[in-house]
């Protein structure tokens, strides 16, 4: 039993089952006004719902598309910004003022800019989605460049490699590890664009359906939500370990 | 004929120069080391030679191209996300070497070194003595005539690093590979040189002292140690250097 105990993910899963069996009998016994807090049995079958009737689809579509196309044009400008940056010095002083700003600012803001920009389409998403990412793996990339071990860079010299040979052998493979380091960020804050940016206006999405659950006061639809948005994000997480496990096998003994 | 040729040669960081005027010249297939305090330079003059620090004056003159130039540093400096084997073949790779023949060469080279069937793995995955090997195939896969090491084994446990020095010593013998070593450690460069220069300390520091080593080649590094030459010669060394360190043992300064 306690060789059973000793294993970190029981226990978790013990204590999060514990708290929601009392948050269940807490509803059931009418500790909780249904109105704020409807029961763990009722949101899941809210959510069991959606599923069953189709109606989630569309939504699910909406957000993963907005999220994936955001994270994907997020890592290519930060990593082609960052590179950029941390190779052509006169590039550096332009971008660094102002990606630190944009660093320094709640990036959600920009949201109701990107609608009047762009609608309430997908586009509007994308684009939150993308300069959210795109900040942080632009500073991860830059650090990762300028902090690139200097003693690699002189060995791959000294066998005769110039700027080319560096950057593809030193250079790429050291960024890599940084933006790895980085991706389960990343992929928080690409989820963050797309729902955050179909909370502020649009048709479709999970931010669309968690509005819609605000306005109607339907606490479980919300939470059904929020637990489903938990569920995906940790799925892309467990899939970025995985990623980087196999990208970077060499850190591993 | 000389393959090295240092003549006046000035290195620092700005204002007074850490190591002035040096004048050192290197044979072909000659053994020579260069001995001095923290801070004499020694690392410099290395560093120089092959571009990697810009000199304030002088001359250097090789008679070889870079490509011909090994360069073994006091870290193992392997890339951490190549194998043992891509490590080896990376400077053939660079110089255009076709891949599969670069590995084939490194494979060899891995074996000869003692590190058959390890060369899949990843630096992370060897002991400090198997990355420092890996280090020396690198270098020596690219066939050097001069070949230049900046105290490459001083991070080394002592059993480990007498077998990979002489191992290393065996090899430049038989290739007839020009070496420059700098260390601290007066008896591995006696007991490996043919020349051992003695620079004073910095700033301004200037070659004290040039002793030839009367010990016949090809050398045991243990033998080496035991030759009739090579007590004396160790306490010419710690004369040269009196003064210039702290701490020279006063019992052989008393018995020279």
């Amino acid at each position: 039993m306690r060789a059973f105990l000793d294993r970190l993910w029981i226990r978790r899963l013990i204590a999060l089952s514990l708290l929601i069996a009392l948050w269940e009998l807490a509803g059931r016994a009418g500790l909780l006004d249904p109105l704020y807090f409807s029961t763990p049995s009722e949101v899941a079958l809210v959510g069991a719902g959606l599923f069953l009737d189709g109606s989630i689809w569309p939504h699910l579509q909406a957000t993963f598309t907005a999220a994936l196309l955001g994270l994907g044009a997020g890592l290519a400008i930060g990593v082609a910004l960052g590179f950029a940056a941390a190779l052509v010095r006169p590039l550096a002083d332009l971008l660094e003022p102002v990606m630190m700003l944009l660093n320094a600012i709640p990036r959600v803001i920009l949201a109701p800019l990107f609608v009047i920009w762009l609608g309430i389409d997908l586009g509007s998403k994308v684009a939150l989605a993308t300069v959210l990412v795109a900040v942080l793996v632009f500073f991860a990339v830059y650090g990762g460049v300028k902090e690139v071990d200097q003693r690699l860079v002189e060995r791959v010299r000294t066998l005769g490699g110039g700027r080319a040979v560096l950057v593809r052998e030193v250079y790429i493979p050291s960024v890599t590890a940084w933006v790895m380091g980085n991706l389960k960020v990343a992929v928080g804050f690409a989820f963050t664009g797309a729902v955050v940016g179909e909370f502020v206006a649009s048709a479709r999405g999970l931010g669309y359906l968690l509005q819609f659950a605000q306005s109607t006061y339907n606490a479980s639809l919300s939470l059904a939500l929020v637990v489903m948005i938990m569920a995906f994000v940790l799925v892309l997480f467990m899939l970025s370990e995985a990623l980087e496990r196999r990208l970077l096998r060499w850190r591993h003994r | 004929m000389n393959l090295l040729r240092i003549e006046n040669l000035s290195l620092g960081y700005g204002g007074e120069p850490v190591l002035a005027d040096l004048d050192l010249a290197l044979g072909a297939g000659e053994f020579a080391s260069l001995v001095g305090p923290s801070g004499s330079g020694k690392t410099s003059v290395l560093r120089a030679i092959v571009g990697l620090q810009q000199r304030q004056s002088g001359l250097i003159d090789l008679r070889t191209g870079p490509e011909e130039i090994g360069f073994l540093f006091q870290d193992d400096a392997l890339l951490p996300w190549r194998t043992a084997r891509e490590n080896a073949a990376l400077g053939l790779v660079i110089r255009g070497t076709p891949k599969a023949e670069a590995l084939a060469q490194a494979d060899a080279w891995l074996e000869r070194l003692g590190l058959k069937g390890l060369g899949g793995r990843y630096p992370r995955q060897l002991s400090g003595g198997q990355r420092k090997r890996v280090a020396i195939a690198q270098v020596l896969v690219l066939r050097p005539r001069l070949l230049l090491m900046d105290e490459p084994f001083a991070a080394l446990d002592a059993i480990v690093r007498t077998r990979i020095t002489q191992d290393l010593l065996s090899l430049v013998e038989r290739e007839r590979i020009s070496v420059l070593l700098v260390t601290h450690d007066l008896e591995e460069a006696l007991s490996v040189s043919d020349v051992v220069h003695v620079l004073s300390n910095g700033p301004r520091a200037r070659i004290l002292a040039s002793r030839r080593v009367p010990i016949p080649r090809p050398r045991d590094l243990l033998a080496a140690r035991g030759h009739p030459a090579f007590a004396p010669l160790l306490r010419q060394l710690w004369r040269d250097l009196a003064g210039e360190t702290e701490g020279a043992p006063a019992r052989l300064e008393e018995a020279a």
